[in-house]
């Protein structure tokens, strides 16, 4: 069975990010990149299914600019067999990315395909979803456990109040929620190693896919900065304060 | 309440208004101690001033009411430098804990001497500048604690120690005067320099009351490394094989048995596949992943290494470090007896083997758990006490290995306390790494500041 990973480079999910003076967006400058950790989840299902003998090959993909080579590079020391970038300088959108990747999916004809539920950049949980849609791939998203029988994929869902477990056929597509397992490390004689695995870069020209972004983004505004906290002379000054300013007692 | 305690009271009372003055036993208990627990607690009072003006008053209130005071920052220390066990007034920094200034042409920020050393590096992080001293214990210690100590830490290797980073510092004496030492001077040829006399001075001269401290420009993000190094007397030629490629930010070691309780008490998951005898933890920054890899690449080329891992995201570095810095509290519970060693870099392997071999012949039934910042020529050698042996009878054997691991170090002109300090714990070992000549002279410069001895007496010197 072969298992696609769709991989994103996003900023390391531990970075205060910064706004830029102009709004436009998130200032990257010396900012640490990484891969989405939900992703990094969905390499580390994938490689587990194939050391447990249920899938032959993995191959992360990405949709990006060059830079993203750097958490192809990472999949593979972590246990991926190849990769693909396609290679786009295009501020890349969920229904571009899924176009891209229906389309290479047309010619890898994978059985499975592992997305993280969604990247901690945009926070918009469509990629996988919009994908499915488009091959015409079963989907089963949020998943807490994923275990291959046969021709079908039983998924544990984590939806609001608890789990739902679901059987969909194969070929399919998985969304990782935080539970479903832990990532290892990049183990070091890995990494040299991976450095001869094969990674394939390809234009979207190439592959017949337009990117360009369908939403405009208008402008990036930091949340509001919470209020410092004061102190209060006695119980009773707090009492007031909760009744009368915070309102949170009565 | 005694005669002598209201005497105390009203004394103080001279100084600091009565607010700020407590003898609940609660808060005595509290104050009273450092992270040793290996003495006994008994102060008269412990006081809360806010401003120098108090500071000052107590001190002169102490020489004339003869009564002694003991310093205390964080209580972090690890050598009963802040206990006081014979009736002191313990004065408590934690209400002058506001950092005053912050000039961006000097980049350096005025601290009092009870601003948490997290909260100076969230301050300096604010500024996009970088507070390079760290440890385990800076969410609690103070910067005037780690004045007092000469703090050293995890980043030493690259950075230094908290002396380097001192461009000025305001001191009370033992007689009550106030100094201005340095005030923030980059060059200043003008004779002594007594702030870097202050610094490790452990209370014993002054007290810091403030102080200038210089803020480094902030750090690429880092990359973290865990090794697995079967042989102790390899780590150095893979720091070597490290250094000759980039800077390193950090280079710690330690031993399968560390790595185990820490798994234990964590619930964390080995970083490698395979165990190994001893662990290096590299830190550097990421532009030198290339670097570091080929130092890596070769060292495993020589066999020094077998295995590691390197973290892709500040998440994994993160949780890479607390292999190292969950050791402290992952053996608290084996009540560890702790000896906090230094010989010169290139010294490590054979002094390390030496006093392993000196505890294992006199104890076999001992365990003992190495780690350290070896890159540093730092080690702490914590053995563990087993189950079944009292806690008395325990710290009685580990004193009598003392002389003999002390000559090892002696041996080597090497410190028999490398960053924890003097205190209690270390001062009637101090002649293994000061002779006699500089003790003489040592006792000479307390007489000095300090001729009535109210500064926390009987601590690193008799
Ligand atoms: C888990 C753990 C890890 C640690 N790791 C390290 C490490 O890696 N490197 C390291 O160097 N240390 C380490 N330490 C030791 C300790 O944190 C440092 O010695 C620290 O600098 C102590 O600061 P403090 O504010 O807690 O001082 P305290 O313990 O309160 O006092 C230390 C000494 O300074 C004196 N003092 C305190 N404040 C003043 C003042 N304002 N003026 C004059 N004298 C004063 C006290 O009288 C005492 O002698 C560690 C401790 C723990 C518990």
């Amino acid at each position: 069975m072969k298992v696609l990973v769709p991989v994103k480079r996003v900023v390391d999910a531990n970075v205060k990010v910064r706004v830029k003076p102009d709004n436009s967006g998130i200032d990257l400058s010396n900012v640490k990149m990484a891969v989405n950790p939900f992703c990094e989840i969905a390499i580390e299902e994938a490689v587990r299914l194939k050391e447990a003998g249920t899938a032959t090959e993995v191959v992360a993909i990405s949709v990006g600019a060059s830079a993203c080579q750097e958490q192809l590079r990472t999949c593979l020391a972590l246990g991926a067999d190849r990769a693909i970038l396609v290679e786009t300088d295009v501020d890349v959108q969920p229904l571009g990315i899924a176009k891209a990747l229906a389309a290479l999916q047309a010619k890898e004809e994978a059985e499975l395909v592992i997305f993280g539920k969604q990247s901690i950049d945009g926070d918009n949980s469509q990629t996988g979803q919009m994908f499915a849609q488009l091959t015409g791939m079963s989907q089963g998203t949020f998943a807490s456990e994923v275990a291959i029988d046969g021709g079908k994929v039983q998924v544990t869902r984590e939806i609001d109040g608890g789990l739902q477990t679901i059987k969909i056929s194969l070929p399919a597509v998985v969304t990782t929620d935080l539970r479903l397992n832990e990532p290892r490390y990049a183990s070091l004689p890995n990494i040299m190693k991976a450095k001869k695995k094969s990674l394939d870069t390809v234009t979207a020209d190439e592959l017949g896919v337009d990117l360009t972004p369908s939403v405009e983004v208008v402008a990036v505004n930091p949340p509001a900065e919470r209020a410092a906290g004061i102190t209060v002379d006695s119980v009773e000054a707090l009492v007031d304060k909760l009744k009368n300013e915070a309102k949170v007692i009565s | 309440m005694s005669a002598s305690q209201a005497d105390l009271l009203t004394a103080l009372g001279q100084a600091i208004p009565a607010a700020q003055t407590s003898t609940e036993p609660a808060m005595l208990n509290q104050y009273g101690c450092d992270w040793t627990r290996a003495y006994e607690v008994a102060p008269a009072a412990v006081v809360f001033p806010k401003t120098e003006a108090e500071v000052v008053a107590l001190v002169r209130q102490a020489n004339a009411e003869d009564f002694k005071l003991v310093p205390s920052g964080g209580r972090t220390g690890l050598s009963g430098g802040a206990v006081a066990s014979q009736g002191e007034v313990v004065v408590s920094f934690d209400k002058m804990n506001a950092i005053s200034g912050f000039n961006a042409v000097d980049r350096l920020v005025t601290c009092e001497a009870g601003v948490v050393t997290a909260n100076l590096q969230a301050f300096a992080q604010e500024q996009g500048l970088f507070y390079p001293v760290d440890f385990a214990s800076s969410g609690s210690s103070h910067i005037g604690g780690n004045i007092a100590t000469n703090a050293g830490g995890i980043k030493v290797i690259r950075y230094g120690l908290t002396r380097d980073w001192v461009a000025g510092l305001r001191v009370v004496t033992g007689t009550g005067e106030l100094l201005t030492l340095n005030s923030g001077l980059v060059k200043n040829a003008t004779g002594y320099d007594l702030r870097h006399l202050m610094i490790g001075s452990e209370g014993s001269l002054g007290l810091i009351v403030s102080a200038d401290i210089k803020l480094a420009p902030a750090p690429e993000p880092q990359n973290v490394m865990v090794l697995g190094v079967p042989k102790l007397t390899d780590l150095l030629s893979v720091l070597t094989a490290f250094q000759q490629r980039l800077t390193v930010s950090a280079f710690e070691f330690f031993s399968d048995l560390c790595l185990r309780k820490v798994l234990a008490h964590r619930d964390l998951t080995a970083p490698l596949q395979q165990a190994c005898e001893f662990y290096a933890l590299v830190e550097f920054d990421e532009s030198n992943l290339e670097a570091a890899s080929d130092a890596f690449a070769f060292a495993m080329d020589q066999g020094w290494v077998v295995d590691g891992v390197v973290s892709q995201s500040e998440a994994q570095a993160a949780s890479l470090w607390a292999l190292r810095e969950g050791i402290s509290e992952s053996i608290a519970a084996d009540t560890p007896y702790k000896n906090d060693l230094a010989v010169r870099v290139s010294d490590v392997p054979e002094f390390l083997e030496a006093v392993q071999a000196e505890v294992v012949s006199n104890y076999p039934d001992f365990d003992v758990c190495w780690y350290g910042h070896i890159g540093d020529g730092n080690l702490h050698l914590n053995i563990l006490k087993p189950k079944d042996l009292s806690v008395a009878e325990f710290v009685q054997r580990c004193e009598a290995m003392n002389p003999s691991i002390f000559a090892q170090v002696q041996q080597r002109n090497g410190s028999i306390s490398a960053e924890h300090g003097v205190g209690l714990v270390k001062r009637d070992y101090l002649g293994y790494s000061r002779s006699a000549g500089e003790l003489a002279l040592m006792q000479g410069l307390k007489q000095l500041f300090d001729p009535n001895s109210v500064l926390n007496p009987g601590k690193l010197l008799r």
